[in-house]
């Protein structure tokens, strides 16, 4: 009986200090979690929550769009803002998982350039799918500037890995078979140009010790020398440098994406949701210090003149940088990815 | 009768339990494999014209029979050590078999990674020692997936055995010796069909358990060790929630088709108290 009591008394407590934030409305905002969400929390969620007193909660998701597919069926929307990035996003807004955004309330200013205002999603942040080398490991004297270097084995010996799936990886098999950055996007919509993409991966499997799945395995394989080369997530890699490993980033052919936060359809707080999105972007300065502890910047102009040279040199949008890589085309991917992945699955298996 | 009857309503709160969170999910998951759009989907053809995904299917049936089978030679003779020990020793030893099942399978898995890795403990040994010049490829192998499921299933084979043998009388082997059996005719004639039924349920349970491994050979495996349980993961988060449920159906169907052949098979050879009294 005792425990039946207070297990009542908890209940009603429960139930008032709900009632009691309801005053305040919390966003639930879905994202990577880990350091990302502990550098997005100093930097932009508590000076958000100090400013406008709507608190912000964090959770960490995988499978976002399955997750906003079961949200959209089932009609709650349990998250109110999301981050997804690449054909994720494409796909989610394509099948209707998204709220419009209103650029009225999030950018009145039209500050931001147009690659970040998409009808659907705000591009809050960059990445970029890169090499990531382990330069203790380079044959002497020799330095990996390209996806032709990654395919030369000869060259360039040693255990490689590379990401489980075809999105990426039929573009650098192009890069690594001659063709141009500009042209990739027009190969691939052939047939030949698949069949192109596939034969080349051909050669660089048996090489190949690892097909990763989450970000953090490349890190960890080079980090314990399990793979000297491997593709990889940049922010990831400046990471693992600045805490001693040999490692370093080649920023040439790399697949460059923004990632976007989102609003899924039917979200609680679709207001309190804007005002998050616009705050993200109100701040140069803040921007630039979220990127100076996690290189995946923003658009936000002016960014970088806060910003010391040497930090800047990390940034995957940094001018110099982003010349070099390739816009991933979220047009190609979203309306093959299944198709293609059913394919990349038989090759693997083969 | 009528007390009987009233302790009958005592399975109702588990009878619901199973409605709404076994019986109830797996008919959605029917649903969603079978028919889409109220007609039938192509889903089971589309597995079954692709050669790949058959592979997948077999390799992790093979996969599993042979887990089960060296778990079954590794575990049945640690039960029978334990069985034969004094009462006084065997809850330790039963205490010392279980502690690795309370450790999450996940952290057991990152621990072989790091005793198997390119210059992980095993090859860092095996180097300074001089045994091997260039370190061995360890990890993201076939056989380590072996190696790390039979370390995590090992106990539940174990554990099955050793119950089965804990219930064997001990007088029947008395009595086979007392009647002029040697040591080994009385283990070969009394004590190993007794046994049996532990064997086999141990078998059966491994192989269940290693029909729908997921974090062991996406962790530790090569670029092949794809299994039925990756395949059906990779689906639900590319959203192809129906192909998804299809495979999970084929995974489902074959593992109970698996285990009534290997009951089947047994069913001679198993010694079960129920048939002989009825007969």
């Amino acid at each position: 009986m005792k425990a039946l009591r207070s297990l009542i008394l908890g209940g009603l407590l429960a139930a008032t200090i709900g009632a009691a934030c309801a005053a305040d409305a919390t966003i639930i905002v879905s994202g990577s979690g880990g350091t990302l969400t502990d550098v997005q929390k100093s930097i932009f969620q508590e000076p958000f929550t100090a400013k406008t007193g709507i608190q912000v909660e964090n959770i960490a998701t995988t499978s976002r769009v399955s997750a906003l597919k079961a949200m959209k069926m089932t009609g709650t929307a349990q998250w109110d803002v999301t981050e997804l990035t690449g054909s994720d996003f494409q796909q989610a807004a394509n099948a209707g998982y998204l709220e419009p955004i209103d650029w009225n309330v999030v950018d009145p200013k039209h500050q931001m350039p147009e690659i970040a205002r998409q009808e659907y999603g705000l591009a809050a942040g960059s990445y970029s799918t890169i090499i990531g080398v382990r330069t203790d490991k380079l044959p002497p004297g020799k330095q990996m500037t390209s996806w032709k270097d990654f395919w030369d084995v000869k060259t360039f010996p040693g255990p490689r890995a590379l990401q489980n799936g075809a999105l990426d990886n039929l573009e650098f098999a192009l890069l690594a078979d001659g063709v141009s950055k500009d042209k990739i996007y027009e190969i691939l919509r052939t047939d030949e140009g698949i069949d192109r993409a596939f034969k080349k991966l051909d050669e660089i499997k048996p090489s190949i010790v690892s097909w990763w799945k989450a970000g953090a395995q490349p890190v960890q394989m080079l980090a314990n020398g399990e793979v000297f080369y491997t593709s990889a997530w940049n922010g990831r890699i400046t990471k693992l440098a600045a805490d001693g490993v040999p490692a370093a980033i080649v920023w040439n052919e790399g697949s460059l994406k923004p990632s976007y936060e989102c609003i899924p359809v039917g979200a609680q707080h679709r207001k309190e949701a804007l005002e998050y999105l616009a705050f993200l972007i109100a701040d140069a300065k803040m921007n630039a210090n979220f990127a100076m502890q996690m290189p995946y910047p923003g658009f936000v102009p002016g960014m970088f003149d806060f910003m010391p040279i040497d930090a800047a040199k990390t940034m995957p949008t940094y001018a110099p940088n982003q010349a070099v890589q390739f816009a991933s085309d979220n047009s190609f991917w979203v309306d093959r990815r299944d198709k293609l992945n059913e394919r990349w699955e038989a090759w693997l298996l083969k | 009768m009528r007390r009987l009857s009233a302790t009958r309503f005592l399975i109702l709160p588990g009878l619901a339990l199973l409605l709404f969170l076994f019986v109830a999910p797996l008919a959605v998951i029917l649903k969603a494999g079978l028919f889409e759009d109220g007609g039938t989907s192509g889903y089971l053809a589309r597995f079954i014209s692709n050669g790949a995904y058959l592979e997948v299917m077999e390799r992790t049936v093979a996969f599993s029979a042979i887990v089960s089978a060296i778990c079954l030679f590794a575990g049945y003779p640690i039960a029978f050590f334990i069985a034969r020990q004094t009462k006084k020793w065997r809850p330790l030893l039963v205490f010392l078999i279980f502690v690795p099942m309370w450790m999450s399978i996940l952290v057991r898995t990152y621990s072989w990674m790091i005793l198997l890795g390119r210059e992980g403990i095993v090859n860092a040994t095996l180097m300074k020692l001089g045994l091997v010049s260039a370190p061995l490829r360890l990890i993201y192998t076939t056989g380590s997936v072996y190696l790390v499921l039979v370390q995590v299933l090992l106990p539940f084979m174990v554990m099955t055995c050793y119950s089965a043998m804990a219930e064997i009388d001990e007088t029947h082997i008395r009595a086979a010796r007392l009647l002029g059996a040697r040591p080994l005719s009385a283990f070969l004639r009394v004590f190993l069909p007794l046994s049996l039924e532990g064997a086999v349920s141990g078998f059966v349970l491994v192989f269940m358990l290693s029909m729908g491994v997921f974090v062991v050979p996406g962790l530790v495996g090569g670029p092949r060790d794809t299994m039925m349980a990756n395949l059906i993961a990779t689906q639900v988060e590319q959203t192809n929630w129906g192909f998804g449920a299809a495979l999970a159906l084929v995974l489902l169907a074959t593992t109970l088709a698996a285990m009534s052949v290997i009951r089947l098979a047994t069913r001679r050879f198993v010694f079960s108290p129920a048939r002989e009294t009825a007969a």
